[in-house]
């Protein structure tokens, strides 16, 4: 988890000095819903109702969203070929990243020649991989159920049914 | 059984013929020539019944808890390590000293020498105990024993060492089994087949050292299959079969002396003058061959390590024991046969012969248990599992030294032979 | 496929054979290496993700019908469980479990999951003597337990410590160990449970050639956060499972002594010298036989030729 965090420094670094994001038409914070629920995996936890206008003050939009909203990524790998990329149609994470991922439709594209990001998470990775380092670096929530409470399928799932869930310390102690 | 023969001209048994003119029934045979009353009071005087009874008394409970409650009960037996003391010593241990069958045919029937014949017989004989017993081990062992003969016939995986094993011990038992029959033949009296089994006699020696050579070279192979487990020292995966060859010939060349030393003192009634007569040539001529094979060994066991350059390890705790296990397992038998053959010094070689039966049995333990996984840790034994083995060993013992007290193995049929 | 078939046939075929006294040697060096199915798949699993939140070990449970644990999937107390010195790993009631690992040096602890690597070339399968074990095309290494007979050879052979026994049972023991979610999954183009279930997309499931690319990768564009190895490419022959971590491989207990070529390379040896000790011996003691024997022969000769004069 090196490079996202070096990313996340330079980003908060840039924030704190005041500096103004992006290019002219880029969007901006207001362009952007003020809440989202994130529902689409929900099976073993409830939806998140995920407060976009309150992680719009703490991050910046390519932190998350990489170039899509018009604001230049600063990772080097990126900016080889997303420089100038303008802000694309869709900004959505789940525009990109399948809910379904590893099925034969997402293997058997990596037969295509023309396809350069053949390292592309799923949606369910997407989200914990951008979320989880960022929580861990500014102490939020980093434990699973910081974020998403646990279903009873959930709770059967890791089970928990028959015996007391272990404590929540016990649960804390585990993330980095 | 001293006493009874003291007393009673007739027994023991050595002919189809009473004393007094009329045959000898089966039955008779199998009683030893005893009245129940007889036979019963012997039992009862030989201190080494006590002691089997008393191993018996707990082995037997521990050996139904494990087909009752799994191998899990009785044994330390994980994951970590899958093989445990029923292999390490019933497989691993018991077939090297059983070499003793093929290696006595070969140098009788094949090289000719029929000087070693007087215990020939004994060697055939233990060769197909230990063998036996091999497969009980087996039987313990095996997650489901009742499917023992399906790398026969129901499943062949015919490209794993494991396979050759099975087929080869298989094999060799029936083997085995022809050429002990010709004694069973004698004893109850059905001479057609012992010229049966005399007329394929060259055939037979010839199919055991084929099949001695390849199964006990396979059990070394065996542990080839787990470079990173075994120390390096205990594995040569170039020499491994070659090293396990070697030593289960001095190891069952070894076991007939030590198991003939035994019948000598303890079972002379049952010996006939020219096995008790020739029993110390014959120990000095096989403990000459055993301090060649021991020497054989030790040459080939450095050349193990030369290959694959493993000389610094011997600096280390484990190569420590690798060379305590050389030096007493080794090199002071490789000694003691050579002082003692060439001193005529006969207690001597049966020391060494002695040590070179545990010796080997230590060698087997180390490559099996002690040095395997040497870098994580060592498993120590349930003492339910050692019982077992030792229960076992018990059952051994008694088949051995019932068949002894019965048929012509240490003695000559008289008459028709 | 065709190498592989060649290659098994031919070590089986020298056995058999031999016994017939013929030797295909030739054929050996034909298929000396196999490099794995075309298109089988595998699981490239990056140590740098794992958070040790142990879904995974939750999904194999419910997917294998596996027992109840001791321990509720979401108790991280069992990372401190130690069993003669070692972590926890794979036995009859998991097949895969993630132990932490602290390392000197780095702010978090690593996660590294176990579970069957499925080997291109299996020690276990190779030294079977009742073929329990089947690689298939789609990559999985999976058992057959109603002709297993309980050797536990194949937990020698394992250079991973995989396979466990059901050493609890005496009526119905077996081999339990990851079957790749063969016959619930992967025969259907599915990923594992484990590897669906992971919310940080620790494992990627995919063709093993198109993960051996990804890996190198990865590795190429974060060359600060990888050692430049794939922990499976070659180790064992190659592995379907194979691993990334930031941080040398043994430092999270990888055994990096596993040898780069398949174990049963080390058992060829010992194969090779079958057909040759079948045919020769009988021919060689054989004919010690008439050596050492003819000074008899000659006497008896002698003397019926003097008793018949």
């Amino acid at each position: 988890m090196k490079a996202p965090h070096r990313t996340l420094l330079v980003a908060v670094a840039l924030l704190l000095a005041g500096t103004s994001p992006g290019h002219g038409q880029a969007m901006d914070e207001y362009d952007a819903p003020t809440t989202v629920t994130i529902d689409s995996l929900s099976e073993l936890y409830e939806p998140v109702i995920f407060s976009h206008v309150r992680h719009t003050k703490l991050a910046r939009c390519k932190d998350c969203h990489h170039h899509t909203t018009g604001h230049q990524d600063m990772n080097p790998n990126c900016v080889r070929c997303h420089l100038h990329s303008p802000e694309s149609q869709t900004v959505s994470c789940k525009d990109c990243h399948t809910r379904q991922q590893f099925y034969p439709e997402q293997v058997s594209e990596l037969g295509n020649p023309n396809i350069y990001h053949i390292d592309k998470p799923g949606l369910k990775g997407a989200y914990h991989l951008n979320c989880i380092p960022c929580h861990v670096e500014k102490n939020a929530p980093s434990h699973c159920e910081g974020c998403h409470a646990m279903t009873d399928a959930g709770r059967e799932f890791f089970r928990l049914t028959d015996k007391t869930p272990g404590t929540a310390k016990d649960k804390d102690s585990r993330v980095r | 059984m001293k006493t009874f023969i003291e007393n009673k001209p007739a027994i023991p048994i050595v002919s189809h013929l009473n004393p007094n003119g009329s045959k000898w029934a089966l039955k008779e045979k199998l009683w030893l020539g005893l009245s129940k009353q007889e036979y019963k009071e012997q039992f009862i005087r030989n201190p080494v019944n006590w002691v089997l009874i008393f191993i018996f008394a707990i082995g037997i409970p521990i050996l139904l808890q494990r087909y009752i409650f799994g191998l899990g009960s009785i044994t330390h037996g994980s994951n970590d390590y899958p093989w445990g003391l029923f292999l390490g010593f019933g497989l691993f241990g018991m077939v090297p000293l059983s070499a003793s069958g093929f290696l006595l045919g070969t140098t009788v029937e094949i090289f000719g020498r029929k000087d070693f014949t007087p215990i020939e017989r004994l060697a055939l004989l233990n060769g197909l105990l230990g063998y036996f017993f091999a497969v009980v081990y087996l039987l313990v062992d095996l997650g489901m024993p009742w499917r023992l003969y399906y790398p026969m016939i129901v499943s062949l995986g015919p490209a794993a060492v494991l396979f050759l094993v099975a087929w080869h011990v298989a094999t060799y038992l029936s083997v085995q089994i022809a050429e002990v029959s010709s004694a069973f033949f004698e004893w109850i009296g059905w001479l057609k087949g012992k010229r049966f089994i005399k007329s394929i006699t060259i055939g037979l020696t010839v199919a055991g050292i084929i099949l001695s050579t390849l199964h006990q070279g396979a059990l070394g192979a065996l542990f080839t299959y787990a470079p990173t487990k075994v120390h390096p020292l205990w594995l040569s995966a170039n020499f491994q079969w070659i090293h396990f060859f070697c030593s289960a010939i001095f190891a069952g060349l070894s076991m007939v002396m030590v198991s003939a030393a035994l019948c000598k003192r303890y079972l002379t009634w049952r010996c006939d003058r020219q096995f008790l007569d020739n029993i110390d040539r014959c120990t000095l001529g096989l403990g000459k061959g055993c301090a060649y094979a021991l020497i054989t060994y030790l040459v080939i066991k450095l050349v193990g390590i030369a290959h694959d350059n493993e000389w610094a390890y011997l600096l280390t705790g484990w190569g420590q024991y690798f060379m305590l296990e050389m030096a007493l397992a080794v090199i002071l038998p490789m000694m003691l046969f050579a002082y003692g053959v060439k001193h005529q010094r006969v207690g001597m070689v049966r020391l060494a012969a002695w040590i070179s039966v545990l010796g080997i049995i230590w060698n087997r333990l180390n490559t099996s248990m002690i040095c395997f996984n040497w870098q994580t840790y060592q498993e120590i034994p349930h003492w339910k599992e050692i019982w077992a083995t030792v229960t076992v060993f018990a059952i051994y013992f008694i088949v051995y030294r019932f068949i002894l007290y019965r048929l012509p193995i240490l003695y000559q049929w008289q008459g028709e032979r | 496929m065709k190498k592989l078939i060649n290659r098994r046939r031919f070590l089986q075929g020298s056995l058999v054979a031999s016994a017939a006294a013929a030797f295909p040697l030739a054929k050996n060096t034909a298929a000396a290496n196999f490099e794995g199915y075309p298109d089988s798949m595998g699981v490239l699993v990056d140590l740098s993700r794992c958070v040790g939140c142990r879904s995974c070990e939750a999904a194999c449970n419910k997917e294998q019908n596996l027992p109840a644990p001791e321990k509720p999937f979401n108790d991280f107390s069992v990372f401190d469980e130690l069993s003669h010195g070692q972590k926890r790993r794979t036995d009859e009631t998991r097949y895969t479990v993630v132990n932490r690992h602290d390392i000197p040096g780095l702010k978090h602890p690593l996660f590294r999951k176990i579970q069957c690597n499925h080997c291109l070339e299996p020690a276990c399968l190779t030294s079977c003597f009742v073929n329990a074990y089947t690689k298939t095309p789609e990559g999985a290494v999976i058992y057959d337990a109603s002709v297993c007979v309980g050797c536990r050879t194949c937990m020698i052979a394992c250079p991973f410590n995989i396979p466990a026994f059901r050493y609890s049972s005496a009526f119905d023991p077996k081999i339990m160990k990851c079957i790749f979610c063969y016959d619930t999954r992967l025969v259907k183009g599915l990923p594992p449970a484990c590897v669906e279930a992971c919310p940080q997309e620790v494992m990627t499931f995919g063709r093993r050639t198109d993960l051996l690319e990804m890996g190198r990768q990865r590795i190429r564009e974060n060359p600060d956060a990888y050692v430049d190895h794939i922990y499976g490419e070659n180790e064992a022959g190659g592995t379907a499972w194979m691993y990334l971590s930031p941080v040398p491989f043994e430092q999270v207990e990888f055994n990096t002594a596993v040898p780069k070529e398949p174990i049963l390379n080390y058992v060829k040896d010992f194969l090779s010298i079958v057909p040759m000790v079948l045919t020769i011996w009988p021919a060689l003691f054989t004919g010690i036989h008439l050596l050492a024997t003819k000074k008899e022969k000659m006497e008896q000769q002698k003397k019926s030729e003097g008793s018949e004069s």
